[in-house]
């Protein structure tokens, strides 16, 4: 291929890959697939691609001389330029997976992959040191003053503080029998559900990226058939908490008093030192 | 593909790709310039005479020039062009991932209260030893065993040309020394085009390493059940981190949530991922000889894993 034709289709490959970013960046989708500090990372990437894409493009036919007179535009690619494969090829390699992922994502993962994720995962499988922090503060007093209360009297806790109590005893202790209101998403549970009476509430924890992201469940017992909220949407729950040992594992357990479709938060995911 | 597998690869595969590719930029602009500006043979004046010192100097550059594993491979491959010995480059390219303050502090920081003095030292350690050892066996080979032959060729053609022009033979050899402009076009060009490059590897390894995220390759359930023992664990963890090809600055957040493996389990997982996984598998082929990669990847599974076990029994018995 020409060389000038080939720097254009190259130019052209990476300004695909900055707009991609810089369209994730400027439209804040790159919040579900991101932690905060690699966001930034990202649109620099973006700007950084764009930049490289637009100077290449415009000094396309340019005789660039360089190091030995040689970066011309003539027919023979000199050592500094040719690939490793026909550019073409190189060219759809790099574009055809990344166009068929903006065509298809949801921006959210599948139940399936959900599941893979932890979702169903029992709590003292899970453990992190930097999520240990998360919890709350040792006395009833202390809880009651780190937490908002809800004016029909629930205090307001995260569901990471709910999950990881789980394996500590110290916090069972406390949280056990306490009104707790909390949000994440609303899922079927498939496991130790004989009566058709519990969902899941989850929220992912995410360490860098979407793609090691990880579900942080509790369980939710109504008691009865519960209500018809929309599959993985985003609920608002206030019940009581308890810690029953199912089938030798202790399960967060909330008992419902109400249950509520709501606004999804700004971010979604718990997100690593947040 | 079913319609939830798309969507859970496309997930996977852009949060990746957004995570990598301003570090496989970052590479390939110091690359580039490197390339243009970079006289031929200068980093041999940076180094030791002595290969062995010149080769546990290479591992300790990661320290000076921090860069990840993506953004290495791009710069070791003009490091090469420009005259660094190959034994150096892999040395570095092994080590820099690992043996770099942005990998130290987050190693720090993701194990505290699980002994993050201990396990950062001995991954900086583990890495910088085993770096050098592998630059120390390709010290003994030839250049056409361990670089891929279009590398070789491009080399010693680089080397004909210089001899000729120091040969003299005669003729003028004066150079018209081209504008500062032409240099930069001729930086961006070179730039772009090793972008264009390790992009392409980087591609089709994410799209790997998402298909076995997500659940969607056949096979990734087998892990799980690998935790408790003793010599599968380790080897199980660094088979996971040749599947989820994580970025060393970050894969320590990773292994610290692992809690039903190792310390020894670990370290093999934060040792081996940042010198072996299925996107470097791809970015190394601009590189190496594949039969090259192959003992590559045998002998460092074999090395990290054996060491991960003994340090296992010595130095984290209390586990």
């Amino acid at each position: 291929m020409n060389p000038r034709n080939r720097r254009i289709l190259f130019s052209l490959a990476v300004l695909v890959w900055s707009a991609v970013l810089l369209y994730f960046y400027g439209s804040g989708r790159i919040n579900k697939y991101l932690a905060p500090d690699f966001r930034i990372i990202s649109f620099a990437g973006g700007l950084g691609l764009a930049v490289l894409g637009l100077f290449n493009l415009f000094t396309a036919g340019q005789n660039a001389g360089g190091c030995c007179g040689d970066h011309g535009g003539g027919e023979e690619a000199h050592d500094h330029e040719s690939g490793d494969m026909h550019p073409l090829t190189a060219v759809l390699l790099m574009i055809v997976p990344v166009v068929l992922s903006v065509a298809w994502t949801k921006d959210e993962y599948s139940v399936a992959a959900l599941s893979r994720k932890g979702l169903y995962d029992a709590p003292s499988a899970v453990s992190s040191p930097f999520l240990a922090s998360s919890l709350p503060a040792l006395t009833r007093e202390e809880i009651e003053k780190s937490h908002r209360k809800t004016p029909d009297g629930f205090l307001e806790f995260n569901l990471m503080e709910l999950f990881f109590s789980s394996g500590d005893r110290e916090m069972q202790g406390l949280l056990d029998g306490l009104k707790v209101e909390t949000e994440g998403r609303w899922m079927d549970e498939k496991v130790r559900n004989p009566h058709g009476s519990r969902k899941r509430l989850y929220r992912l924890f995410v360490t860098c990226c979407a793609a090691d992201s990880r579900a942080i469940p509790i369980i939710l017992e109504f008691g009865k058939t519960p209500p018809e909220l929309p599959e993985n949407g985003w609920v608002k729950v206030a019940g009581t908490m308890r810690f029953p040992l199912e089938e030798g594992v202790i399960q967060p357990v909330l008992t419902v008093d109400r249950a509520l479709a709501a606004e999804p938060p700004y971010e979604e995911s718990f997100m690593r030192n947040k | 593909m079913s319609p939830d597998s798309q969507q859970d690869f496309a997930l996977a595969f852009l949060s990746i790709l957004f995570e990598g590719v301003p570090f496989i930029l970052l590479g390939t602009l110091i690359s580039g310039f490197i390339d243009i500006y970079l006289p031929p043979g200068i980093m041999d004046r940076f180094l030791p005479r002595n290969k062995f010192f010149a080769v546990l100097t290479a591992g300790l550059l990661g320290a000076v020039f921090p860069v990840c594993e993506c953004a290495v491979v791009p710069v070791i491959r003009r490091l090469v062009k420009k005259g660094l010995p190959v034994s150096c480059a892999l040395t570095y390219m092994l080590a820099a991932p690992i043996v770099n303050p942005i990998t130290a502090l987050s190693t720090w920081k993701a194990f505290q209260g699980q002994g993050a003095a201990m396990m950062t030292s001995s991954r900086l350690l583990l890495g910088f030893l085993i770096a050098v050892a592998v630059g120390i066996i390709v010290s003994k080979l030839s250049l056409a065993s361990v670089l891929k032959p279009s590398l070789v060729e491009s080399l010693e053609k680089d080397q004909a040309k210089s001899d000729h022009d120091h040969s003299g033979c005669g003729h003028d050899h004066s150079h018209d020394e081209p504008s500062e402009e032409n240099r930069l076009v001729a930086a961006f060009r070179s730039a772009m085009k090793d972008f264009v490059d390790v992009a392409v590897y980087f591609a089709i390894g994410v799209s790997i390493t998402a298909l076995f995220n997500t659940g969607i390759a056949p096979g990734a359930q087998w892990l799980d059940g690998l935790a408790k023992d003793p010599t599968a664990a380790p080897a199980a963890l660094m088979a996971l981190a040749f599947i989820l090809s994580l970025c060393s600055t970050s894969d320590a957040f990773i292994a610290a949530t692992l809690d039903k493996f190792s310390w020894g389990a670990k370290l093999a997982f934060l040792t081996f991922g940042p010198m072996m996984d299925v996107k470097l598998l791809f970015l190394y082929q601009t590189v190496l000889r594949k039969r090259f990669i192959v003992l590559l990847a045998v002998g460092l599974f074999l090395a990290i894993g054996g060491i991960s076990i003994y340090w296992q029994q010595l130095v984290f018995a209390a586990k």
